[in-house]
């Protein structure tokens, strides 16, 4: 049987259940039914909220994952290539990894208020480490024979590290925005939820205090479609820009 | 000597250059190290810190041994029996990139703003990395021996117990670890929601205790000892999982 099917098989049956319990439950604010939730995807969807707050929270984990590689990418190839600038950063990078960002929303809030600085502030926080750690792995991966054969051929360091070093790191760096997106994704989602005027995020929390329910459940699918999205989209960046690399088979 | 000295000297110099600069130019809420120092001992004396975060810390374990209960059995049975991980992939790939905080207000509405609600979170939160990595354990298990414990006559019941399970150990272990750190996150992400949306309603825990300190007193120094208490626990979990399972595992060389 094709895949499709078993999907919407699977999926028919949730459906079922689901509507069954909401029967059950017999209160629409709790728990609306299947057909309620269509019905207000299709509002929200129409009127354009949803793509206007899914595209807000989008942008966010985009600027945010470009100002964590901006700082680690540089730092992680330096530290993955010099033993003594690791020794001295690594303790700060040990220091803070254990503090998850979510923990820093409250300060956050207090130095960026409302607005768009908490969630980027938090998101770049969350996907720095995994970034920073996959490219100091994958820098330190390099085939040092490969190093030493450009350097006989009289390539000079930085020509080395751009035609050596970063090709060598691509896939292990890529993996690890990956992983920076799954743990990052969350914690934009949590930092809207406390801290910002729109995104995913506020959307579902607004909703909850207008006590609209289908609506809820309409932006939180929303998180999950998005999160998917920029993954798959993610994976395709990955086969584009390093063909050659060997699926690692990560799952997030 | 020396092989302190280097690591030791970058967080010498920020912590240094942190008081002198907050000194100089920060206000009187300004967080400083000597200031942290001095409300973090207070907040652990007076008992306050370590009450909060034995509340986050039994909501946790309480979340994450529902999760570890419903994954690993589901992952066991999804890894072994194709049927089922065929018609109960989609869901799972379904829920998974939804993230847990997000279903923060189904939480409240269900449960309320107390301990039910963030245990669900957080059961939502660790259930999947142990329930992907669980399957992953069982379907790496060598098809050779389990055709050679079923030629040998052994029950499918002793198979399992005796080959796939100890088998997708180490892998299971790797689902735990990465379940409890999230666990963790999420609880800490739960109760800042929950005091930030129920108005200061107390649900307790580390993570409302910061909200309380952002929203209600603003003492920005006793939020960063919640952030270094934060940073600690995670640290002191992640050592436990991996003391914890390695006991399990010694048999298999690493």
């Amino acid at each position: 049987m094709a895949p499709v099917v078993v999907y919407l098989r699977t999926m028919a049956v949730f459906a079922l259940v689901w509507w069954a319990a909401a029967l059950l439950t017999g209160n629409p604010m709790l728990l609306p039914d299947p057909l309620r939730v269509a019905r207000a995807v299709v509002d929200v969807a129409v009127d354009g909220e949803l793509l206007a707050h899914a595209a807000i929270s989008v942008v966010r984990l985009t600027a945010s994952l470009a100002i964590a590689a901006a700082v680690t990418v540089p730092l992680g190839l330096a530290m993955g290539t010099s033993r003594t600038l690791e020794r001295v950063v690594d303790p700060i990078v040990e220091i803070l990894r254990p503090i998850s960002g979510i923990a820093w929303i409250p300060l956050a809030l207090f130095i960026f208020g409302v607005g768009h600085g908490l969630p980027i502030f938090i998101m770049a926080y969350t996907a720095a480490f995994p970034l920073l750690l996959g490219t100091i792995a994958g820098a330190k991966n390099v085939d040092r024979r490969l190093v030493d054969a450009a350097r006989v051929m009289g390539l000079d360091r930085a020509a080395i590290m751009r035609r050596v070093v970063i090709p060598a790191a691509l896939p292990s760096l890529l993996v690890s925005l990956r992983l920076g997106v799954a743990s990052g994704w969350t914690a934009v989602i949590a930092a809207e939820l406390v801290g910002a005027p729109n995104g995913l995020g506020y959307a579902i929390s607004w909703y909850r205090e207008m006590l609209v329910t289908p609506k809820v459940i309409a932006f939180i699918a929303m998180v999950g479609v998005s999160g998917y999205l920029y993954d798959l989209a993610l994976r395709r960046l990955n086969d584009w820009l390093t063909p050659w690399a060997v699926d690692t088979g990560a799952r997030l | 000597m020396g092989g302190l000295l280097i690591p030791l000297a970058l967080p010498a110099v920020l912590v240094a250059s942190w008081q002198a600069l907050g000194e100089a130019f920060g206000g009187v809420r300004m967080p400083l190290p000597s200031r942290v120092v001095v409300e973090g001992v207070a907040l652990f004396a007076s008992g306050e810190l370590p009450s909060a975060m034995l509340q986050s810390l039994g909501r946790v374990f309480s979340g994450f041994l529902i999760a570890a209960v419903l994954a690993i059995p589901l992952g066991i049975l999804m890894g072994t029996v194709r049927v089922v991980e065929r018609n109960l992939d989609p869901l799972v790939e379904s829920f998974r990139p939804v993230a847990a905080i997000a279903l923060l207000p189904m939480a409240i509405l269900w449960l309320g703003t107390g301990t039910p609600a963030a245990v669900m979170l957080v059961a939502y939160a660790a259930f999947f990395p142990i329930l992907v990595n669980t399957i992953a354990g069982a379907k790496s298990v060598d098809r050779n021996l389990v055709n050679a414990a079923a030629t040998m006559g052994l029950a499918p019941r002793a198979i399992l117990r005796n080959v796939i399970l100890p088998g997708a150990v180490p892998q299971i272990a790797v689902g735990l670890r990465v379940g409890l750190g999230i666990a963790w996150t999420a609880i800490v992400a739960a109760e800042l929601a929950v005091g930030a949306k129920s108005g200061g309603g107390g649900s307790g825990g580390i993570g409302q205790m910061m909200f309380v300190f952002y929203a209600y007193s603003i003492e920005l120094s006793r939020i960063v000892v919640c952030m270094a208490a934060v940073g600690v626990v995670s640290l002191t979990l992640d050592w436990l999982v991996r003391r914890g399972t390695r006991r399990l595992l010694k048999w298999k060389a690493t």
